[in-house]
């Protein structure tokens, strides 16, 4: 009996172990032909060990996609603190922690949303931390049809630093529901303390930083049950603040609009749209 | 889950239900409550913050509800959880989901035993194959499928199982198969006697297409020099045996795994901008060897472990991460210790590459004083430092009056590796202990506790004190502080501030039931269970905890 089941015991692992599989196509998929620009959020930290993976990651999106990726950085709350010692800024501000603790559970930093897609998973409902897989969740949203046109026009006046924004989106659908806009203002090429695995780095380049948001944090309402053609109008205006420290660098700052859904837990993003602030 | 194997299953309970207390032959009903509740109190000194529970809920609680019966050869069980703001399953977020958490159905006929349903089971110790339950670090890896077991004889045994792993109340996607064949063999004379109970096992774990679309859109985006080609099934195999002889008894166990895909978090990717930054999914067989030998002669144990551990991160998707989706279990080697600072920084298993060994040595001298001593020296495969522990323990019984516990303990710990945090040196630490236990009357006892931990590293030097006084069989009080005598790290206001981390409490048993009441403020740390670790941030607030069996 011992051996016949010594004997069946091999034969299986034989049977699976000899089994062969048909290869899987892991080619790159062609980057789609669309108006569609996606909002690409990243929750992130300077005393995030693991933060300049996702960095990379995002810099890696945008060599591939160019401007039909958004980008933001979020430093909220969570790992965000300055480097001990190190750190000349703190890139966190109360509207970034906000944004942060909206976008939770997530299970760690750094990860992102893409367009705030949620993720039906428990752990992490909008935002994934898988750096690897960021690029397919911006290809499958590129690859939605897009559902919005955003028009943008900035006038920064240097002297005052006073930045007047008007944002005007025209539906090319009729889009049901409540939706709102949310514009971020974030800054590039901050030299500053970055933990990186076991080392800290102390120029690294931080991009994308979200600086402020002019709305609020999960956005003002911009309109309902949208009619496709119509024009939906919206002015902003914000002074840049002067902190003599080297940030707000309106040289290296963008505005990032964001039309998304609204309600509940509707947060969907259905356009984005991005400028520098000084072209 | 399917709904109407559910009614029948709660009927078939509520009919044990009914039996309780009328004839003993018609079954026997068992189960068990546990219950924790915390209120959340807010202490940005030691960065109790920032976690949903602290800025606003206040409150969380978990329960879990078991239930058993078994006649005539059926054991049937159901479990209720209910998680509720809890931050057990991510101590960052805040978790609220109540359901069935498992139900089981087993049948014995003659020599064959079935069973569906959540089921908990473990091929030798664990390396390819393990479904089991740790409770306080939220992880359930039952196996959600069948299992059939056929027993040939006393000694000899077949199990084979189909599944899919939980996740909380869901599973997995992607599927799990699984045999072992199990003996036990006496060999030698009666006057001595050699025992040896052997094992085989198997595991075959196939990606669901989820899964595998998962990996591709990782794998596709990585340069030339990064790409694999994955594939669907992986498989794992594992000889084991248990020799015992005379006081000898020998363990060993050779487990090996096909090319799989998994995340090595120490391997270069090449980027498409800029500088090449670590981690990467890597598609590599692995293996893991293990042996541990234990002597018992007289009043000399002697227990001698070694694990060789590469590449056998075994999960049922690799894009998972932390403690999530694990289908192994691997035995960490070093010292489990329970008092708070000989605890402080402790070793899990380290799944990727790890070299380690253990050797405890255990002597009586006479039925007042014994000693134990035990080295862990743990590096990686390249020759890294990642823990070496030397501890010593003096046990001395006066008569039955008082006892102390006593010794010390060395460390070096890779914080750098464990806890993934930049530029920390090795920490080095010495902690000398005591615990002493003082019985005014068979009822009334005083336990004494006092640790110290000097180190130049981490949060820097602690005192550790404990007062513990029982009113057997009902009561306990608890009163203890863990003081950061000597800090080295600066709190969230900048400052290298003293600072105490205070715990009361309270405990009243009653028959099987144990409640128990503490105010706690704790540190940040590595909290382990069951030789499973993760990161806890701190804590502070009010802590209720109840259990019971009947």
């Amino acid at each position: 009996m011992r051996s016949l089941t010594f004997i069946l015991f091999v034969f299986a692992m034989i049977t699976f172990t000899g089994c062969d599989e048909i290869p899987v196509d892991i080619s790159d998929a062609p980057i789609p032909e669309t108006d569609r620009v996606v909002l690409l959020e990243e929750l992130t930290g300077a005393s995030c060990p693991n933060c300049p993976k996702g960095s990379k990651a995002v810099e890696d999106i945008l060599e591939r996609f160019g401007d039909k990726v958004a980008a933001v950085a979020i430093h909220g709350a969570f790992l965000s603190e300055p480097v001990n010692n190190r750190s000349k800024y703190d890139f966190r501000n109360p509207k970034a922690k906000d944004l942060e603790n909206w976008f939770r559970p997530f299970l760690g930093k750094p990860c992102a949303t893409v367009n705030r897609i949620e993720l039906n998973d428990p752990d992490q409902k909008y935002a994934s931390v898988s750096t690897g897989q960021w690029q397919s969740m911006v290809e499958n949203e590129l690859n939605k049809p897009n559902l919005m046109t955003i028009l943008m026009t900035k006038n920064y006046d240097a002297a005052t630093r006073k930045l007047n924004i008007d944002i005007t989106a025209i539906p090319i659908n009729d889009l049901d529901g409540s939706y709102n806009i949310t514009i971020f203002l974030t800054e590039s090429n901050i030299i500053d303390a970055q933990i990186n695995g076991n080392v800290i780095i102390d120029d690294f380049e931080h991009n994308h930083v979200l600086r402020d948001i002019i709305t609020k944090f999960d956005g003002d309402i911009f309109g309902s049950d949208l009619k496709s053609g119509s024009r939906i109008k919206k002015q902003y205006t914000y002074t840049l603040p002067d902190d003599n420290q080297g940030l707000w660098n309106a040289n290296q700052m963008e505005i990032v609009v964001a039309i998304h859904k609204s309600g509940g837990n509707e947060r969907t993003v259905i356009q984005a749209a991005q400028t520098r602030i000084v072209e | 889950m399917f709904q109407p194997f559910r009614f029948i299953l709660l009927i078939l309970i509520a009919a044990g239900v009914s039996n309780i207390g009328v004839t003993q032959d018609k079954g026997v009903f068992s189960g068990s409550f546990e219950s924790n509740a915390n209120v959340f109190l807010r202490d940005s000194s030691i960065n109790a913050i920032n976690t949903p529970q602290y800025d606003h809920q206040l409150f969380g609680s978990e329960a879990w509800f078991n239930l058993n019966y078994s006649i005539q050869g059926f054991t049937i069980g159901t479990r209720f959880d209910m998680y509720y703001n809890s931050n057990l399953r991510n101590p960052d977020a805040s978790y609220s989901d109540a359901g069935i958490g498992m139900w089981y159905v087993s049948k014995t006929l003659n020599q064959l035993e079935v069973s569906a349903g959540y089921l908990y089971d473990q091929i030798g110790s664990g390396i390819i194959f393990r479904a089991f339950e740790t409770r306080p670090l939220f992880i359930d890896n039952a196996l959600y499928g069948a299992r059939l077991k056929y027993n040939f004889n006393d000694n000899w045994s077949l199990m084979g199982f189909v599944g899919k792993q939980k996740n909380a109340f869901d599973t997995y996607s992607g599927n799990l198969k699984g045999l072992r064949l199990e003996g036990f063999l006496s060999l030698g004379s009666e006057e001595n006697p050699i025992t040896l109970a052997p094992g085989l096992g198997f595991v075959n774990k196939t990606l669901s297409d989820e899964y595998m679309n998962g990996i591709v859109d990782v794998v596709r985006t990585y340069q030339p020099e990064d790409k694999f080609i994955p594939t669907y099934n992986t498989y794992a195999a594992t000889i084991y045996n248990t020799l015992a002889f005379k006081g000898i008894n020998l363990y060993t166990e050779f487990a090996l795994k096909s090319d799989d895909v998994f995340y090595n978090p120490y391997i270069e990717k090449h980027e498409l901008v800029g500088n090449n930054t670590l981690g990467k999914l890597v598609n590599a067989s692995g293996t893991v060897s293990y042996i541990s030998a234990s002597f018992a002669e007289g009043n000399l144990g002697v227990t001698a472990e070694m694990k060789r551990t590469k590449n056998f991160s075994f999960r049922v998707d690799p894009n998972l991460s932390l403690l999530r989706g694990l289908i192994n279990y691997l035995t960490p080697i070093s010292r489990q210790n329970t008092y708070r600072l000989t605890a402080r920084y402790t070793a899990p298993a380290l799944d990727i590459s790890e070299m380690a060994y253990n050797l405890d040595v255990r002597y009586k001298f006479n039925k007042a004083l014994s000693a134990n001593v035990n080295y862990s020296d743990i590096k990686t495969l390249e020759g890294d430092r990642l823990y070496q522990e030397i501890y010593s323990e003096i046990i001395y019984k006066h008569k039955r009056l008082w006892q102390l516990n006593t010794g010390i303990q060395f460390l070096t710990y890779n914080q750098e590796i464990y806890e993934t945090k930049a530029e920390v040196p090795l920490i080095k630490a010495v902690v000398p202990y005591a615990d002493f236990l003082y019985r005014f009357t068979p009822y009334k006892s005083l336990r004494v506790e006092t640790q110290y931990m000097s180190t130049e590293q981490d949060y820097g030097s602690w005192l550790f004190g404990l007062l513990e006084y029982n009113l057997a069989p009902r009561w306990s009080f608890e009163a203890s502080g863990m003081y950061n005598i000597d800090p080295k790290k600066p709190n969230v206001k900048g400052n290298l501030e003293k600072a105490l981390y205070p715990t009361l409490g309270v405990t009243f048993f009653k028959d099987a039931q144990r409640y128990s009441l503490r105010y706690v403020k704790q540190v940040e740390g590595v909290v382990c269970s069951g030789g499973i670790c993760r990161l806890e941030p701190a804590f502070s607030g009010v802590r209720f905890s109840m259990n019971t069996t009947f």
